[in-house]
């Protein structure tokens, strides 16, 4: 056999590799019905987060545990830890992504991703501010380069 | 509607709009003159396709002048103006506001090229006219995605000339724009304070030019198979190629430095999808040209030479797909929004795709064959080299285009949970693989190698990699034996290099370009290992609460509660957290280092940028020494300042005492330290007291359990034989302590002394982490990007030469 049919071996055993542990590393997208049914296994559920209800969050007794209640897209509602900081400007959030698993009653997630207002792309940039709102925000940024 | 806007100034867009479509006209001419020229060589096609090139390159030059005259002279009618400035910004960030959107981002890149194109007409001799034919010919893609027309009802480009705001679907219907005056009260809406930095005047700017570089080599890749001249273009190519690996290379750890310098993630490098469409362009880019020297020295890597070099620029344009159609979505915070221009993007990556492809199948037949290289040759290696940069660029293609496949298969896949551990699992060993390559290919000859001499070096080499690998392991802590494998390959690839640089070319700087971009790039792999593989976070979780008792992989005990004034023990540092300024939209949280002995080393800033646009953003502040970076940043703070209320004292401890008697309060001693009367007219009169009244000013000392000091002066007054007291307040400790009695028969002084009842201080939730040796990474990157200057330099005076 020849060296270059060994290489080409190689590199689609490799390449067939990757795509597997892509598939096998990339987890889906479930809801809460699911995600409770299958309690110890990770999933990324999407969600809203109920702003009417209590959030917790005492950095006095421990910084890395907030707790809220998210619906999710089919509208199930559940209390959600999130073993973590409480994310800035969490109030702000548009859509939440959780990644973590059901255990017990409650949802314990180890990452947050939030769809603020992005970063970069600012999907409020559009937003359009009428001459007396803009008066308003130039009043505001002079106070407080006076402070 | 017919409205008489006054003050708008259409003129610019109209030039501007004008250079538009010349620009394009003329790249479609050149394209179509230079095409038509290259079959016969023909001189006049070869005429106009210069003529027409060249003019546009003058337009593009237009198109970025008056870009640049409109938003310094706050053209808000222009939608583009207006989205991206504003009247109050300052003028250093008139270059991030021109290409922080879409179409400005585009007229950056059309720029470059028009840069180069206009450098190869002069340069390239008997190859400009199929050059400039494939070059010319993305000069009119790319410009078609400014155009801004409508045809078959479908929208081709976006431009920023054309496009009023009072036009613009979004807002026309506002009823401002029923004003025929609107131009006087309007402002922009100005540029994302997050993008008002000095990276974002650079990064873009170089990251682009490495863009624009990959069409160099693509071109005469296309133009050697279509004159089925398969070896003459590589000797043209290569400065090009090597010039576009260290600057897209540069671009790239320009954004790295920037993430570490002002993102929250921690880390110059976070496989974030953009990031990854970038660096997966360099990673073919950078085979491609070690397989062209190849393919130049011996002869035997053609079809791989064209795979990769033509995949290079394919790249390119799928990285720009990812990025500008929106597929990225929430994957990515880089990410544009859609500008609903996705399927013509789309239709430029399958031309150039299908071109590519058909192009090589088309001539595959008719290139020259090659021999295999022997096992022990340089070239063998290289070829395995670039093959592994192929297979890696593979694997991150893959995964980052998770949305792609989302869209394409209807399937509902999240990317990896942990994106770090997925891609490293699969990067480390890649990398692993190429550091040795590079510390052992340099030894080996370009014909057969002398097998004892050869492993003689490579023995000495390993053994003094092996060394510092046990000795850097153990010191900086790395136990992670994919680490430690790491680290070996890349000190190996440093070490073998040096050696060669010191006995082959025993110190011929001019020379050796390449190997010291080899010793650049096995630093930048080692300081990248060590930084991240030896990063250690300092702040813990000092609650005794265990999260790891409800599953093992909760392990987030990152963060740390400094409440204000208090010492902290973190790691080898006391931490107090000395409270907040506010300066403009910035609000500094002032975080004090105190080395054991509690004495002062240093002050962190993290901050919040207040941003009304897009929410707060934290970013961190970082101290760098020569050997580690101490980073912070918040991950929680409060930005109002918490006041004490009268209401929320709890009910008072009174105290009769003689002066220097002592108090103690819950969280504090005081000391009275005398009390005199008051007799000046003036000051009695601020507090609505008559001359005839009596009043006394008390003093008092408050040591606080930070034994800080703080003076208070409560006062007693007596208005006729009414009895009247004015408290005084120490905020920062919540206590209030009134005077409230005199008794000179009992010689008693009556205090009152209030603890506030929310005694909660003002408080920060901080993460800290240690990145020890992150500046080899820095120096690493620019020791790589001189290397392959001097290699480049070297390269073209030995062709002046030849």
């Amino acid at each position: 056999m020849k060296k270059s049919h060994i290489i080409g071996i190689i590199i689609i055993a490799v390449a067939i590799g990757a795509i597997l542990s892509t598939l096998y590393d990339s987890s889906t997208y479930a809801d809460f019905s699911e995600a409770f049914s299958n309690e110890g296994k990770e999933y990324h559920v999407v969600g809203k987060l109920d702003k009417d209800k209590e959030m917790q969050y005492n950095p006095e007794s421990n910084a890395d545990l907030f707790s809220f209640w998210m619906v999710d897209n089919n509208g199930q509602e559940r209390h959600v830890q999130l073993h973590k900081a409480k994310p800035q400007d969490f109030e702000r959030s548009e859509q939440i992504v959780l990644i973590g698993k059901a255990q017990g009653d409650d949802f314990h997630a180890r990452e947050i991703l939030m769809k603020c207002p992005s970063k970069y792309n600012d999907a409020n940039g559009d937003k359009f501010l009428s001459p007396d709102e803009m008066k308003e925000i130039d009043q505001e940024k002079k106070r407080s380069a006076a402070l | 509607m017919d409205i008489t806007y006054v003050g708008e100034r259409l003129w610019a867009g109209a030039l501007g709009n004008s250079f538009v479509v010349i620009g394009f006209t003329t790249a479609l001419l050149a394209t179509i003159a230079y095409t038509l020229g290259a079959k016969n060589n023909d001189p006049v096609w070869k005429r106009i396709g210069r003529i027409a090139f060249h003019t546009h390159g003058l337009t593009i030059f237009g198109i970025v002048g008056m870009l640049l005259f409109m938003l310094t002279n706050h053209m808000f009618e222009y939608h583009y103006v207006w989205q991206h400035s504003n009247s109050e910004m300052p003028m250093r960030y008139v270059f991030s506001s021109f290409w922080e959107g879409q179409e400005g981002s585009t007229i950056l890149w059309l720029f470059w090229h028009a840069v180069i194109g206009n450098i190869l007409i002069f340069t390239s001799g008997k190859w400009e006219q199929p050059v400039m034919a494939v070059f010319s010919s993305a000069q009119v893609f790319l410009l078609s995605m400014l155009l801004g027309i409508f045809f078959f009802d479908s929208r081709i480009g976006s431009n920023p000339f054309t496009v009023l705001l009072r036009e613009h679907p979004d807002f026309m219907n506002l009823p401002l724009f029923n004003s025929p005056n609107y131009m006087d009260t309007l402002d922009g809406s100005g540029l994302n304070p997050l993008l008002q930095n000095y990276w974002m005047t650079i990064h873009p700017p170089t990251l682009f030019l490495g863009f624009a570089s990959t069409l160099v080599p693509f071109s005469y890749a296309i133009a050697g198979l279509w004159k089925r001249n398969y070896q003459e273009w590589l000797k043209p190519a290569l400065p090009w190629t090597f010039f576009g690996i260290g600057i897209l290379g540069i671009g790239i750890l320009m954004g790295g430095a920037w993430a570490y310098e002002s993102l929250n993630f921690g880390g110059f490098w976070a496989w974030d999808p953009v990031e990854n469409a970038s660096l997966v362009p360099w990673l073919t880019f950078v085979g491609a040209g070690h397989l062209m020297l190849i393919q130049k020295n011996k002869g035997t890597s053609l079809l791989w030479v064209y795979i990769l070099s033509t995949l290079t620029f394919f790249l390119i344009l799928y990285s720009t797909f990812l990025t500008k159609s929106g597929v990225l979505g929430e994957t990515s915070v880089h990410a544009f929004t859609d500008l609903g221009l996705s399927g013509q993007l789309v239709i430029i990556f399958a031309f150039y795709g299908l071109l590519s492809i058909g192009m090589i199948i088309w001539r595959a037949k008719d290139m020259p064959k090659k021999k295999e290289d022997p096992l022990w040759s340089r070239e063998f290696w290289l070829f395995i080299g670039s093959l592994v940069l192929l297979i890696s660029s593979f694997q991150i293609t893959f995964s980052t285009s998770i949305p792609v496949w989302n869209k394409l298969f209807g399937l509902d896949l999240a990317p990896p949970a942990d994106p770090e551990a997925h891609y490293n699992k699969w990067q480390l060993p890649f990398a692993i693989i190429i550091g040795i390559i590079i510390g052992f290919a340099q030894y080996l000859n370009y014909k057969r190698t002398d097998f004892k001499v050869f492993i003689r070096n490579v023995l000495r080499d390993m053994i003094f990699a092996l060394l510092l690998t046990i000795g850097i392991g153990l010191g900086v802590g790395i136990g992670n034996s994919l680490y430690l494998l790491m680290l070996f390959s890349g000190l190996y690839a440093v070490i073998g290099n040096l050696s060669y640089l010191i006995k082959v070319f025993r110190g011929k700087i001019p020379k050796a370009g390449s190997t010291i971009a080899h010793i650049g790039f096995g630093l930048l792999l080692v300081g990248a290992l060590i930084s991240m593989g030896g990063q250690k976070i300092i702040s813990q979780n000092t609650t005794r609460y265990d999260i790891s008792t409800i599953d093992s992989t909760y392990k987030n005990n990152e963060n740390i509660l400094l409440m204000l004034d208090d010492t902290v023990r973190m790691s080898d540092y006391n931490v107090i957290y000395r409270g907040k300024e506010k300066e403009g939209i910035y609000v500094y949280y002032n975080v004090d280092y105190l080395n054991k002995n509690n004495e002062k080393e240093f002050t962190l800033r993290p901050f919040i940028q207040l941003n009304d646009r897009m929410g707060n953003v934290a970013e961190p502040s970082t101290k760098h020494y020569w050997n580690k970076d101490i980073f912070t940043h918040l991950t929680y703070a409060v930005i109002e300042d918490r006041k004490v209320q009268k209401e929320e004292y709890h009910e008072p401890d009174e105290h009769h005492i003689n002066i220097g008697d002592t108090i103690y309060a819950s969280n504090a001693i005081i000391i009275l330290k005398g009390i005199r009367g008051i007799s000046d007219p003036e000051k009695k009169a601020s507090y609505n007291l008559g001359d005839q009244d009596l009043l006394v000013e008390g003093e008092l000392v408050v040591y606080d359990f930070d034994t800080e000091m703080h003076v208070v002066h409560p006062h007693f007054a007596a208005i006729g034989t009414r009895a009247v007291s004015f408290p005084d307040v120490i905020d920062k400790i919540g206590l209030k302590i009134d005077l409230f009695e005199i008794d000179p028969q009992a010689e008693k002084i009556g205090i009152k002394v209030f603890e506030a009842k929310n005694k909660v201080k003002d408080f920060v939730i901080m993460k800290a982490s240690v990145f020890p040796y992150i500046n080899v990474l820095w120096v690493g990157a620019l020791v790589m990007f001189f290397g392959t200057i001097i290699a480049i330099i070297n390269r073209i005076q030995q062709q002046r030469k030849s």
